[in-house]
């Protein structure tokens, strides 16, 4: 098998020590998932939803990366996925973003990210949007680190 | 037993430090050696244990902090060090949120203003009408940007999302009062035409401020940044947007006034000059 040593986002890695090392205290968690689609394609950015909200938009490897992704990062917020390395058609969600910003006048964005290089897509692509729309919100940045750790958590 | 002998370590995290340093001056270079600025700060009311969280001291510096003051405090005595009452999150990189930015910004103009101040002092004229209405738009840059447009924004939003009766929070009321007693008597006094009253108040003013901003800057803001929610960011910014558009359309004509007092006093022109 290919390790696709060149790459950081799609190094081979084998982290099955590592995930397993700890136990969890047994039970199920809960989802804080409030709404479907989620899909940046799919979603119509003026929602119900998105309307005043705080929306998280993460890429699609945070939430299988992330294990307390629900509780501590989605709880309370609406949110979009999507993978700024493999997705097509992202000036619509140049589009999308904007429309969060100007129509669904939504209060807070943050967007999260896998450490990997080509994850800053998705933040370049905030950004842009946020350049664009008419209104500004506070947008945050978060960082996962492939073992589910937050490497870094800040207002941009 | 000595009365303290019966007190815990704990007790005192609930004791006013200003009153901790007065019976163990001591304690005050441990909390330098943090820069923790308790030994200057005018009021020191807090208690020892919101000093702890609000400086957000790492858990290792915490305790490595708590065992100075407890062998200070309990010399020659094993204590055990109470537990980190941490309620807050770590800091979040070194940025402020875009509220408290904000805020942060406001504060350069000011700053530039208390920068001019000495100068400003050197230079003051009652004798003239040009000169007493310099006066007058330098106290209205006090009552109208600093206080009215600035302050307005942490007493009638910011602070509404904490506990006013914080000691931090008071603290920084008091500075606000003690700013706005400055300015009451800054006009009494330019009636009077009395420039030593007018000379004293915008000395104690720009002290007051240099240490205000400090606290608000180091301390104040970053505590409530790890204490606020993502959706209360979201609020204030929107909150603080509202103000700025009442109020803030007056901001370029503060800035080129503050301008032109540094091209008047401070400005290498005007050195030359003297």
């Amino acid at each position: 098998m290919n390790d696709n040593s060149g790459c950081p986002g799609s190094k081979m890695q084998d982290l099955r020590k590592t995930a397993t090392a700890v136990e969890e205290a047994p039970g199920k968690v809960k989802s804080q998932l409030q709404q479907w689609p989620i899909q940046l394609h799919l979603v119509s950015p003026v929602a119900p939803y998105f309307q005043g909200t705080d929306v998280l938009l993460t890429a699609d490897c945070v939430g299988y990366a992330l294990g307390s992704f629900h509780p501590d990062y989605l709880k309370g917020k609406s949110i979009a996925i999507a993978c700024p390395k493999l997705d097509e058609g992202q000036e619509e969600y140049i589009e999308k973003i904007k429309s969060w910003l100007d129509n669904a006048k939504i209060n807070t964005l943050t967007i999260m990210i896998m450490q990997v290089p080509c994850c800053r897509g998705l933040l370049n692509l905030a950004q842009e949007a946020s350049r664009q729309a008419q209104r500004k919100v506070p947008i945050k940045a978060v960082v996962v680190g492939i073992q589910g750790d937050i490497l870094s958590e800040e207002w941009l | 037993m000595t009365q303290q002998l019966e007190l815990t370590l704990t007790d005192y995290t609930n004791k006013n430090i200003k009153d901790i340093i007065r019976e163990f001056p001591a304690v005050a270079d441990v909390l330098n050696s943090y820069n923790i600025g308790c030994v200057s700060c005018g009021l020191g009311t807090c208690l020892f244990k919101d000093i702890v969280q609000i400086h957000a001291l790492s858990p290792e510096d915490e305790a490595v902090l708590m065992s100075g003051m407890a062998r200070i405090i309990f010399p020659g005595r094993e204590v055990a060090v109470p537990a980190s009452q941490r309620k807050t999150r770590p800091p979040a990189g070194g940025g402020y949120s875009p509220p408290m930015k904000k805020l942060v910004d406001e504060h350069r103009l000011i700053k530039r203003w208390v920068a001019v101040i000495p100068a400003f002092i050197g230079g003051l004229d009652v004798s003239t009408e040009s000169g007493r209405e310099l006066i007058r738009e330098a106290i209205d840059f006090i009552r109208s940007y600093a206080d009215k447009y600035h302050h307005a924004k942490e007493e009638a939003i910011l602070f509404k999302y904490f506990d006013e009766n914080l000691e931090i929070i008071k603290i920084i009321l008091a500075d606000h009062e003690n700013a706005r007693a400055r300015v009451r008597e800054m006009l009494a006094a330019l009636e009077r035409r009395d420039k030593e009253i007018i000379a004293a108040n915008l000395k104690a003013y720009a002290d007051l401020l240099t240490e205000h901003i400090k606290k608000e800057d180091e301390v104040l803001y970053r505590w409530m940044d790890r204490n606020l929610t993502t959706h209360q960011v979201g609020n204030l910014f929107s909150q603080f947007q509202g103000t700025d558009e009442e109020l803030g359309s007056a901001t370029p004509k503060y800035e080129e006034f503050i301008s032109k007092l540094e091209k008047k006093f401070t400005s290498k022109e005007a050195q030359n000059e003297r």
